[in-house]
């Protein structure tokens, strides 16, 4: 009895170890042979009427959250009109994107769509086969389908001229205010701070007179990602990542941006906590300002109903230069290698970023919509600003967002990760020497990028 | 609880010896009377308030979570720990908007397997290598030991890679062999187990005509029930807190379980607290079921002297 | 009387006792095989590639990966972290379970079930929700923990925020999930004690500390040691939930282990060749601490103590104290 089982695990066995080293023999070899692409934008007419299915990687997708019911809504309205596009949908947790990514990439079976973060699109293009979206339809197919689009935004996510993610769930810092607090502290909510020197003195006026915390500014961010980082910097004229994918941030305008972040903390204003807990002091009607992605809005707006009355107002300014915060949130990729896979997932992306995609992106889930048009349109959203009056100051820095840039080479990531662990949190939390900070941890990720 | 003393303090002695009977009853010389009654007092009342403050800290976390998934999106941020009011919102998210039951089936199933495979395996194991232990069995216990100190997020993305290849993504199979690689840890508790019952019970039941596999089924497992109950505990709930794996070989939502399906709570639009909670509380359901049931072998070994 | 612990008897020598052996033991190791040394080989060669698992090419770096490693600044300083975790977890997964054992064991009854099963109850609740319960009760500005504490006057700490304070921080909440583990494990080690004796001990007029000292403590001898290195493996996995809920190895690294640096090489830097580096460098220095560990438990004792002999050294123990009895005499 034991032995025939015996054999049999044993043949298993085998047949499983050897599986495994065909499949990692495969899976080097497969890939090393398939390096020239046949890619072509001659799209075939008929492709969009024959039934195709193609899979949608989202972290939206299943969550019990606005974020669900608003993709769930897209998806319906997709199905209405184009049936015989079927769309298999796939929940994933957020922090799990890439690498569900990586390891279908891996065992051969990506999704077709996905919705990856923009702070993760570099490591993305890395990593993964993406095909770029532009080169997919006809080029008088995309021309017409971008034309309502904010030009701006496009142009600030191509990558050496084309688009290879299209934007889709896109946030910008704002900044978030208790107009209770405000009266409070005899601040007038009608007149937010609209320069970081403002901030400063409405902070520490809110610390001394409402018998609350001041501001918080998210730069140290929960994920660990840069865009409010790169938002700050930007605003005060310098960059964080230099125009060849190298640090920059050790260069005066981002050593005195991160100062005066520093001058936050230190003089009271600021308290020296974590984002998660800035969150959840501003919701609890303990802090008086809190400077982070509108796409947190609905969970604030949700926490404070009844408690206090929530504001928004844009992204500061240092003094008179402009205010250049950059995007977060998320961009389509298409990874599928098959042609009419491809053209149907054109065909979903198109649908989902058309005027009629952001409507109910933007009303049931409250990303921005990125067809300026649409605002004013009373057959899309104007009766939702009419009445959402919270989303509007970032809608007007949109014309402004300055691109979120990404450090050059395979390991930009953990450049990101040096960058706010070791200089971003010491110097605004810790009081860190700023210069000293900025400039030990540059040369340090100049060594990281330039590893194999 | 008091003991068996205070109730026949005059019984005569267990070993059947007639010494006279003023060492026994009578006061030691040297102590006063009465006060072993009072130091046994202070020994019950400092045994509860050790056990007691145990009690209270170990307590602590889980109560806040069970009174935080009655509070509103609002009151979740609330310094008052109760929820006021109260609110059974989350519930219902947890249990409509969410498939809470699904995902307990599917990891209850998943856990439930992973242990009896894990104890399939580890107990025959255990038991050869203390009754008739190989030549080799120093080789396969390094072997063994190994096996527990190898990081597991080391093994997942080739574990990831065989069963993709094997086509097992999304199936029970899939889900639950490759978690057969922390066997390990309950062959080296089980065979500590096993090496502490007394070789001469087994050694009896052999010499009476019964085959090795006769005496661990008939006389071994009885006397390991407690061991059992706790190895299977803690194999349970290794597996039920599995949250790498399964989101790699399980991402289906048909086939998912309650681990990554609570990460779903942590949305990109902000965490769910409430939700997340009342969902977390709905997922101990399973695991207090599997205690009672298990740790019930466990503590009737107490009620019973032992060994006979 | 039974004589306890003496060795169990070698397979005698016919062809099909000798072969009982690996037929009982057959399962564990093909699985074993495929499941933990297969995937470990392919580790292990990929620790000498670059190679992300979907690039193309993967390109062979020779110990590239293992140099990285070690200059880095994160990863021995990960080690040294480690450390530190391992010996904070200790106590709590060998003295203070033990403890809780033994009163529950001495006493047994209703209260004590009750005691047993609230003792239990940090290890029910999912990691992710353990996390963020603790992330709301040590919230510098509002936690629970900083409210009560200014009511005894003490002032606001930043606990995982602070550098100087967030390990030991998860080491205290993770040392709740140990210890209701544990109290569960001693608990099955206790059920082999014969408590006969212990209650003719006690009629004798043993106190509980002499009972405790001279016949529980050495019965739980190898207890104590096995789950003292067992906790160094399986302890892991809790302390990687909360570091990667609540500080995601910060503050300035403070809180960050060989674990999670592990996994963030694998799963936020997708450098699966360093992260395949790490793997093998954490077990081979695991297995050594192991063997070292292993080789001081048989220096000092292997075999459990006889149980009359013990009560021999307890009654010669009172004897010498003048007391006398009959039991233990």
């Amino acid at each position: 009895m034991h032995r025939k089982s015996l054999a049999h695990r044993l043949r298993r066995s085998v047949t499983a170890a050897g599986a495994l080293v065909a499949a990692t023999a495969l899976a080097a070899v497969a890939a090393c042979g398939g390096s020239s692409r046949s890619d072509t934008a001659a799209a075939t007419a008929s492709a969009t009427d024959k039934p195709v299915t193609i899979s949608f990687l989202s972290y939206n997708y299943g969550t019990p959250d606005i974020g669900g019911q608003g993709t769930q809504a897209l998806l319906d309205a997709f199905k209405k009109e184009h049936p015989n596009i079927t769309v298999k949908p796939q929940g994933v947790a957020a922090a799990d994107v890439l690498t569900k990514l990586q390891t279908d990439t891996a065992a051969g079976d990506p999704p077709d769509v996905a919705q990856i973060g923009w702070s993760k699109m570099a490591a993305a293009y890395q990593l993964l086969p993406i095909v770029p979206v532009q080169d997919i339809p006809t080029k008088s197919d995309w021309d017409t389908s971008m034309a309502g689009f904010n030009q701006h935004l496009l142009s600030a996510v191509a990558v050496g001229g084309k688009v290879k993610a299209v934007p889709y769930t896109i946030s910008i810092p704002v900044i978030y205010y208790n107009a209770d607090l405000f009266k409070k502290a005899g601040l007038d909510p009608n007149k937010p701070p609209t320069t970081v020197d403002e901030v400063k003195a409405d902070a520490l006026a809110i610390k001394s007179k409402a018998d609350a915390e001041g501001a918080y500014f998210a730069v140290v961010d929960s994920g660990k990602s840069d865009y409010l980082t790169q938002s700050v910097i930007a605003s005060n004229g310098g960059k964080e990542i230099g125009s060849d994918g190298m640090p920059s941030f050790d260069q005066p305008a981002a050593v005195s941006a991160l100062s005066a972040m520093q001058d936050l903390t230190t003089s009271g204003a600021q308290p020296a906590i974590t984002a998660t807990s800035a969150v959840a002091a501003f919701a609890a009607g303990k802090l008086g300002m809190l400077v982070g992605s509108t796409a947190a809005l609905a969970s604030i707006k949700k926490a404070s109903t009844g408690k206090f009355e929530l504001r928004t107002t844009g992204f500061p300014s240092f003094g008179s230069k402009p205010a250049a915060p950059t995007y977060s949130g998320a961009g389509l990729a298409v990874l599928s290698k098959d042609k009419d896979k491809q053209q149907a997932a054109w065909e979903f992306i198109k649908f989902l970023t058309s005027a009629e995609g952001f409507t109910i992106i933007t009303s049931k889930i409250g990303y921005l919509p990125l067809r300026p048009e649409l605002a004013t349109d009373p057959k899309y959203l104007q009766p939702f600003f009419a009445s959402n009056k919270l989303l509007s100051p970032a809608l007007a820095q949109l014309d402004n967002v300055s691109p979120y840039r990404s450090f050059a080479g395979k390991n930009a990531s953990q450049a990101v990760v040096a960058l706010q662990d070791d200089a971003v949190e010491p110097i605004v939390l810790r009081g860190a020497d700023p210069a000293k900070t900025l400039s030990t941890v540059a040369s340090q990720v100049r060594s990281v990028l330039g590893q194999k | 609880m008091s003991s068996a003393s205070e109730i026949a303090p005059a019984s005569p002695p267990r070993d059947g010896t007639s010494g006279p009977r003023d060492t026994v009853t009578g006061p030691s010389p040297g102590r006063r009377p009465g006060s072993r009654r009072a130091r046994r007092a202070v020994g019950t009342a400092g045994h509860h308030a050790f056990l007691l403050v145990a009690v209270a800290v170990m307590v602590l976390p889980v109560l806040w979570a069970l009174a935080t998934s009655f509070k509103t999106a609002g009151g979740v941020f609330d310094e008052n720990p109760l929820p006021l009011p109260p609110t059974l919102d989350n519930y219902r998210v947890a249990t409509q908007d969410f498939p809470v039951w699904r995902l307990l089936l599917n990891t209850t199933v998943m856990s439930a397997g992973v242990t009896l495979l894990q104890l399939l395996i580890a107990v025959p194991a255990a038991y050869a290598l203390v009754r008739f232990p190989p030549r080799a069995h120093r080789a396969v216990t390094a072997i063994v030991a190994i096996t527990l100190l190898v990081p597991p997020q080391s093994l997942v993305i080739p574990l990831f890679l065989m069963i993709s290849h094997l086509g097992w993504r999304n199936t029970l199979p899939g889900l639950i062999l490759p978690q057969l690689f922390g066997t390990g840890l309950a062959v080296i508790l089980l065979r500590d187990h096993v090496r502490a019952v007394s070789p001469t019970i087994l050694g009896a039941a052999a010499l009476d005509g019964a085959r090795p596999f006769e005496v661990l089924r008939l006389v071994l497992l009885p006397i390991l029930r407690p061991a059992l109950g706790a190895v299977s505990i803690l194999l349970f709930i290794t597996a039920w807190n599995e949250y790498l794996w399964p989101v790699l070989a399980a991402p289906d939502i048909d086939h998912a379980t309650i681990q990554p399906g609570l990460a779903f709570f942590l949305t990109q639009e902000g965490p769910e607290y409430g939700p997340l909670l009342a969902g977390s509380m709905l997922a101990t359901l399973p695991i207090v079921v599997v205690y009672f049931l298990a740790s019930r072998r466990v503590t009737d070994a107490f009620m019973h002297s032992g060994l006979r | 009387m039974e004589e306890r612990g003496t060795r169990h008897a070698p397979p005698v020598g016919r062809a099909r006792d000798r072969a009982r052996p690996w037929l009982y033991l057959s399962p564990l190791l093909v699985a074993l095989l495929v499941f933990v040394y297969g995937p470990l080989v392919f580790t292990g060669v990929l620790s000498f590639m670059s190679w992300n698992l979907t690039a193309p090419h993967p390109s062979w770096l020779g110990l590239a990966n293992y140099q990285r490693l070690v200059e880095a600044p994160q990863f021995p300083h990960a080690a040294r972290n480690t450390l530190l975790y391992a010996a904070g977890m200790l106590p709590f997964a060998t003295v203070v379970p033990m403890a809780l054992a033994i009163a529950l064991w001495k006493r047994p009854g209703r209260t004590s079930a009750v005691y047993r099963a609230l003792l239990f109850l940090p290890v029910v609740l999912a990691p992710v929700a353990s996390a963020i319960t603790w992330q709301f009760l040590l919230d510098p500005l509002s936690g629970l923990v900083n409210v009560v504490g200014s009511w005894f006057g003490f002032g606001p700490r930043n606990w995982l925020g602070d550098p100087s304070s967030a390990l030991w921080s998860i080491v205290l909440i993770t040392s709740l999930k140990v210890v209701a583990l544990n109290v569960l494990l001693f608990g099955a080690a206790l059920a082999n004690l014969e408590r006969g004796v212990i209650e003719a001990a006690r009629l004798d007029g043993a106190t509980e500390g002499e009972i405790t000292r001279h016949l529980v403590l050495p019965h739980l001898r190898r207890t104590i040691v096995l789950l003292g290195l067992l906790s160094l493996v399986v302890v892991w996995p809790w302390i990687f939930a909360n570091v990667a809920v609540l500080t995601q190895g910060g503050p300035d690294g403070s809180t960050d282990n060989v674990y999670y640096r592990l996994f963030t090489y694998a799963f936020t830097f997708f450098d699966a060749g360093t992260a395949s580096a790490a793997a093998v460098v954490i077990t081979a220095a695991l297995a050594v601490v192991l063997g070292l560990g292993l080789l001081g438990a048989r220096r000092t004792n292997g075999e459990p103590v006889p149980f009359t002999r013990r009560l021999v050294k307890v009654g010669a123990a009172r004897r010498r104290q003048g007391k006398r009895s009959s039991v233990l005499g």
